[in-house]
């Protein structure tokens, strides 16, 4: 035997024992990824993209008014965005000026022309009018937003006032608006978010009933509906918790005063009231006419039918179909329905925020 | 022989178990149900915190409770001071002077433990929904909107968030359990969720409904680990646990190795006294689905896997040395075989959690966690056998006298600045 061949041996041997472990010993040392995980830092609100937006911009205000009262256009940067201030009505944006540019600012009323493309996120201290097949990166409105039809926003849209979405156009990503937000037949969405939200036909420029109490509410005497928990905190009162192994359904004209779980799936007859919360491992089904005092939490599909009424919150792990005239939550309690995917009528109404998370559609 | 093969069947079922759920989380279908939850009528809540000589951290959490997103009328903060003989009483009520919503609640007397004291303080308790925290995490600005949402959901008793370490760049240790939490939560929390079997609820960082608790008659004050035996009480009454593993919150972790033994040591004690109490009747419930039962039967046995694979090794050498028909070599190596896999199931669990959380270089340390895992599983197995003696004794899985169980805290004084500022807070000590 050679005198070395031991020590070799000995070597290699701690060698192949010391490979695996070399990039551990390498990482402890060198500590390169020993920071705690990042958490979530921010509140989860819709509106986060555009309020930072807008406190990015503020800054630049002033020389946008000036802008304005010069009826000139203007080229800035700011924290390494090219940035054109705009004071002008008719501004060509094929121009040259626009080269490079990441941000338009408009200092006046905006119109983006029929089937322009503008591949820059928006700011317009005023109104702003997207034309027929025209599409956005994303803007930012101190006013009202009139979106033509076809037309698209890819990330996200903002309206200090009222956003209307006229036929056929979508908005991928974040719509919010801080009144109302009006989607005609064949709109688009993800993810909206405003005190109002209605589904209106084609080119029904005329204001739905907004305020009024829906039916199932409006019968009830105000003292009756307190004392069955229908107003405020759906948690204050203790109701009975009903468990239904399988499915279950609340017949036509029926009240039931319990939070209902069903195995299978759970189908509210014609004008029935539930006053509490609903849960189905598969479909729910919501009749014509009826309520559902609490929330809706399903394993499937909910279907909310014509001229039926939830609180809300809606939660469905897949989709949500609402019916002419359903309305969930309401201007003083708004809430949230939360799906993969979202499929409206004209003609219903809701309130807060609504999540499809694959694609909402209000229906053609 | 057949104790061998039980043996053999066990590492097989959990080995099969971690891979399923590591698969799940990296192909299977993601259910969060109840995070998008943006607008809702919120409900009142309570935020219990649990304190025990906690001068050093209690400020920090109450800091970042006044600050969270949450209506700040519809919120009661109680710090529930069980008997500390620190500066904890003071700086609580210096705090209370200051924000209405923070009532205080000062535990001089009675039974120990954090399932005692927070009995007495659900006596203060007006809310429906409940949240708790431990006096040394720090939740964040949304947390508890996320820890409140699932309990729309009319079936919901418990929520549990993800606990994130915030101590991690100090030791080797605190590395390694860096690794060691993110696959429980990343991973395996998150898959019972995605699976709809039993998501575990933790004790902090977590959220439970006061009716349901009431139904199951409160918390257990015997119990050595409330939280596992809330999970099951729950579960057998037919209330669900959900996982928000959004819902995340700094923690720190041990950062010594006798400080991780006791802490290891007092989990398996505590699962493994759940395990005793509540195996049968989870494997019976009629309001279980097969799954969940199954689930719920093999989550109270984790802790006996230690013993369980120990006794595995040495059944092997003895039963090859014997001359014993276990079928030679082949058996021996299968038993070989199906401990690697397991403990390589386990590893493969972490290593999917660093990639879910896009942390590529922390991943390296994967091998030393072997040697983590051979101090829990000594750990755990010396917990076993103790209890094994104490029931002998007559002590039969309860009944003992129970002390306030805290990790050692490395902060040494609050880490947020007055300001109360939402950024990611670092130990002054970190590198």
């Amino acid at each position: 035997m050679l005198p070395w061949a031991p020590l070799a041996l000995t070597t290699v041997t701690a060698v192949l024992l010391a490979l695996p472990i070399t990039p551990a010993l390498f990482e402890l040392w060198k500590r390169s990824d020993a920071s705690p995980l990042p958490t979530s830092r921010h509140d989860g609100r819709i509106g986060n993209f555009a309020e930072i937006f807008r406190t990015r911009l503020e800054p630049l205000r002033p020389q946008l008014e000036r802008c304005r009262t010069e009826r000139t256009v203007s080229r800035t940067s700011l924290a390494g965005m090219e940035i054109l201030l705009v004071g002008t009505d008719n501004f060509d944006f094929d121009s040259e000026q626009t080269r490079g540019i990441s941000t338009l600012m408009f200092g006046e009323a905006t119109q983006i022309l029929a089937g322009k493309v503008v591949d820059a996120d928006v700011y317009a201290d005023g109104s702003m009018v997207l034309g027929e097949n025209a599409a956005l990166r994303a803007a930012f409105g101190r006013d009202d937003i009139i979106l033509g039809k076809n037309s698209t926003v890819l990330r996200w849209l903002h309206g200090d006032g009222n956003i209307y979405l006229r036929s056929r156009s979508a908005v991928y990503g974040r719509l919010s608006a801080g009144q109302s937000i009006r989607l005609e037949r064949g709109c688009a969405f993800q993810h909206m978010h405003a005190p109002e939200i209605l589904t209106v036909d084609s080119d029904d420029t005329r204001a739905l009933p907004t305020s009024d109490t829906h039916l199932c509410q409006a019968q009830k005497d105000p003292e009756e509906n307190a004392e069955r928990g229908l107003t405020g905190d759906m948690f204050t009162t203790s109701r009975p918790r009903l468990r239904v192994e399988g499915d279950f359904a609340l017949p036509a004209g029926e009240t039931l005063d319990a939070n209902i779980i069903a195995t299978g799936e759970l189908h509210i007859g014609r004008g029935a009231r539930l006053l509490g919360s609903a849960k189905s491992y598969k479909d729910t089904v919501i009749d014509e006419d009826a309520c559902v005092h609490g929330s809706i939490v399903c394993g499937g599909t909910v279907w909310l039918g014509p001229r039926t009424f939830a609180t809300g919150p809606v939660m469905a792990e897949n989709d949500v179909l609402m019916a002419r005239g359903a309305r969930v939550g309401s201007p003083d309690a708004p809430t949230t329905i939360s799906s993969s995917g979202a499929n409206i009528a004209a003609g219903c109404q809701l309130h807060g925020t609504v999540w499809a998370r694959v694609r909402g559609n209000i229906e053609a | 022989m057949d104790l061998f093969r039980i043996v053999l069947l066990l590492i097989c079922i959990y080995t099969f178990r971690h891979y399923f759920f590591t698969f799940n989380r990296l192909f299977g279908k993601q259910r969060h149900p109840y995070v998008d939850l943006e607008s809702a009528a919120w409900p009142e809540i309570t935020v219990l915190i649990a304190a025990h000589n906690e001068e050093a951290v209690v400020a920090d959490i109450m800091k970042a409770l006044i600050e969270a997103d949450y209506p700040k009328e519809k919120m009661t903060i109680i710090p529930v001071n069980d008997r500390s003989t620190d500066r904890t009483r003071e700086i609580i009520d210096a705090f209370a002077e200051q924000h209405p919503l923070i009532e205080p609640f000062h535990r001089v007397g009675g039974k120990p433990g954090k399932a005692a004291a927070l009995k007495d303080a659900m006596t203060l308790v007006k809310t429906e929904v409940v949240l708790i925290f431990d006096a040394d995490y720090i939740p964040g600005k949304a947390l508890l909107r996320q820890l409140v949402a699932p309990f729309f959901d009319p079936e919901i008793g418990a929520v549990m968030g993800r606990v994130v370490p915030l101590n991690v760049g100090k030791k080797c240790l605190t590395r390694l359990l860096d690794l060691e939490r993110s696959g429980g939560y990343q991973v395996d929390q998150q898959a019972r969720m995605n699976l709809h079997l039993v998501p575990q609820y933790g004790g902090t960082v977590a959220g439970v409904r006061k009716s349901a608790l009431q139904e199951i008659g409160g918390w257990n004050e015997n119990a050595l680990a409330e939280d596992t035996d809330l999970t099951y009480r729950l579960l057998i009454a037919g209330w669900k646990t959900a996982y928000e593993n959004r819902a995340e919150c700094y923690e720190e972790v041990p950062e010594r190795w006798p400080v991780r033994v006791r802490q290891i040591t007092r989990w398996a004690k505590g699962h493994n006294q759940a395990m005793a109490s509540y195996i049968a009747r989870t494997a019976r419930c009629p309001g279980l689905g097969w799954f969940e039962r199954i689930d719920g039967v093999l989550l109270l046995g984790v802790y006996l896997m230690g013993p369980v694979l120990l006794l595995g090794w040495l059944l092997a050498v003895v039963l090859f040395y014997t001359g014993a028909q276990i079928g030679g070599g082949l058996t021996v190596l299968a038993l070989g075989a199906f401990t690697t896999l397991g403990n390589f199931a386990a590893f493969f669990e972490i290593a999917a959690a660093a990639r879910l959380d896009g942390s590529r270089q922390r991943i390296r340390l994967l091998p030393l966690t072997l040697f983590g895992f051979t101090v829990s599983l000594i750990s755990v197995s010396h917990a076993a056998w103790q209890q094994v003696r104490e029931s002998t004794y007559g002590n039969l899985f309860g009944n003992h006298e129970l002390v306030w169980d805290k990790t050692e805290r490395s902060r040494t004084a609050p880490v947020l600045d007055d300001a109360l500022s939402p950024t990611v807070p670092v130990l002054r000590e970190s590198v």
